[in-house]
């Protein structure tokens, strides 16, 4: 009776040290996704600069731009795709900074890289690339830059909150109190 | 810098502002460029049109020493860097430099090109097609216009040489324009467009910094002090007054203290039997 005891109190203590491993390990596996997260912004600031260089180099790979407008017809206006760039460069800050200010995980930085590809090529076709390179490149550095520090700042705070839960599980066996997600940021 | 307040407030806000601003700056310069090179453009055809309806009384006579004195006038106006007269076989007729008359140019030379690309050569250019622009030996910018000379009645009716009225381009004018003046205005538009954009960028950092500073950094740290202090002499010291919503947490921090300091100095009043005491 007494060894029935002992055996249901050790395999108690057992699932609890297992449920306690198995948040360490949760906890330790989302601290690397965090750290791998925060290097987001960097990757999309880098494959921008690809882009730029590829566009500094004038599209050599691509058709020239009067064979495009022959076939497409007619590109945009570069006055019209300067004003959409101001509007968007404009429009991106913002969210960005309200992504910020709200704490939100939000993704984005690699469908900027196709944005600013975009406005590359209608730049390319009007035949304006060479007088619009620079607002391109920096609305894009601005932007990536922008968006790269809102994903590095939120995985540091990220990952310092984790550490905290962390060396609260070590020191009393459990996790700490739930803390309202938004407190940080109200 | 990144672990502090100033260093995570004013980074975005410097990144924004200066990113904002080349963009605009940029955009901006680009079409006022485009506005000037359209109007020098413009410009450069009113020209070729006063050379052409100039010379052509001189032509009409077919008056050759006439048409050299008209082209070598007005090649000597500053800002001109050649005119030529070329026939309909590409052979130079008359130039401001003698020693390209009778010369042949090639059809596939620059502006000469734009018509002469296909079998059937084009009669008619727009205003902006008719211009092409070059750097010269002495690598200064050069703006020329290449305009055609039509047939008219006249020509084709003149009694002293025959054109057929089905021919409908006589030859062409082409005049080279010097584009320092216009670079100059442009340097001049962009150096101005430059200070004015880092003055902006200037005032705009100092006076988020200074606002910052004034309203959050400094009462924070003076907050910081007050707390450290408070800690390390266990005395409760009245708060410095502090602005806006600091001043109340200040206020708040030193009645806690306060009160602690109170229930600290109070002896210990248990009461009898407590069992949780009762430390062995």
């Amino acid at each position: 009776m007494e060894q029935a005891e002992n055996n249901k109190t050790g395999t108690m203590g057992e699932l609890a040290r297992d449920a306690q491993g198995q948040l360490r390990q949760g906890l330790l596996e989302e601290i690397g996704r965090l750290k791998r997260f925060s290097n987001r912004g960097l990757w999309a600031l880098s494959l921008f600069l690809l882009l730029s260089t590829v566009a500094w180099r004038d599209f050599w790979f691509l058709p020239r731009p009067q064979e495009v407008v022959a076939s497409l017809g007619a590109a945009p206006k570069p006055l019209m795709i300067s004003l959409v760039l101001v509007l968007y460069t404009f429009s991106a800050i913002i969210l960005s900074l309200s992504r910020m200010m709200a704490g939100l995980r939000h993704p984005s930085s690699f469908c900027h890289v196709g944005y600013l590809a975009g406005f590359y090529l209608f730049y390319y076709f009007a035949e304006a690339l060479q007088d619009n390179y620079w607002a391109v490149f920096g609305a894009g550095f601005t932007i990536l830059c922008l968006e790269s520090y809102r994903i590095w700042t939120f995985c540091s705070d990220q990952i310092g909150k984790r550490s905290e839960q962390l060396a609260f599980l070590e020191r009393n066996g459990r996790m700490p109190p739930e803390e309202d997600e938004d407190s940080l940021y109200d | 810098m990144f672990d502090k307040i100033a260093g995570r407030a004013l980074v975005p806000v410097g990144i924004v502002v200066t990113g904002f601003l080349v963009v605009c700056f940029v955009l901006l310069y680009a079409a006022i460029k485009q506005v000037v090179i359209r109007d020098s453009i413009t410009q450069a055809n009113n020209l070729a049109g006063i050379v052409l309806k100039s010379t052509r009384y001189a032509m009409m006579k077919s008056d050759a020493e006439l048409n050299r004195a008209i082209i070598r006038n007005i090649s000597a106006q500053n800002g001109v860097q050649h005119v030529r007269i070329f026939n309909k076989k590409g052979v130079v007729a008359f130039s401001s430099k003698p020693e390209e008359v009778n010369r042949q140019v090639d059809k596939k030379a620059e502006g000469c090109v734009v018509c002469h690309e296909k079998a059937v050569p084009i009669t008619t250019l727009g205003t902006m097609q008719k211009a092409r622009t070059f750097k010269n030996a002495s690598g200064d910018e050069i703006l020329a216009i290449t305009a055609p000379i039509y047939n008219e009645a006249e020509c084709a009716n003149a009694a002293c040489h025959f054109h057929p009225a089905e021919q409908r381009v006589l030859g062409t004018l082409d005049i080279g324009l010097s584009q320092e003046a216009t670079l100059h205005s442009l340097a001049l538009i962009r150096m101005q467009m430059l200070i004015f954009s880092i003055l902006t960028l200037f005032l705009t950092i100092a006076g988020v910094i200074t606002l910052l500073k004034m309203i959050v950094l400094v009462p924070m740290r003076k907050l910081q002090e007050y707390t450290e202090r408070s800690e390390e002499g266990n005395g409760t010291a009245r708060p410095p007054h502090l602005p806006y919503e600091l001043d109340k947490i200040a206020q708040s921090y030193y009645f806690i203290r306060a009160k602690l300091n109170e229930i600290e100095q109070k002896p210990f009043q248990g009461p009898k039997n407590d069992p949780i005491c009762q430390h062995k």
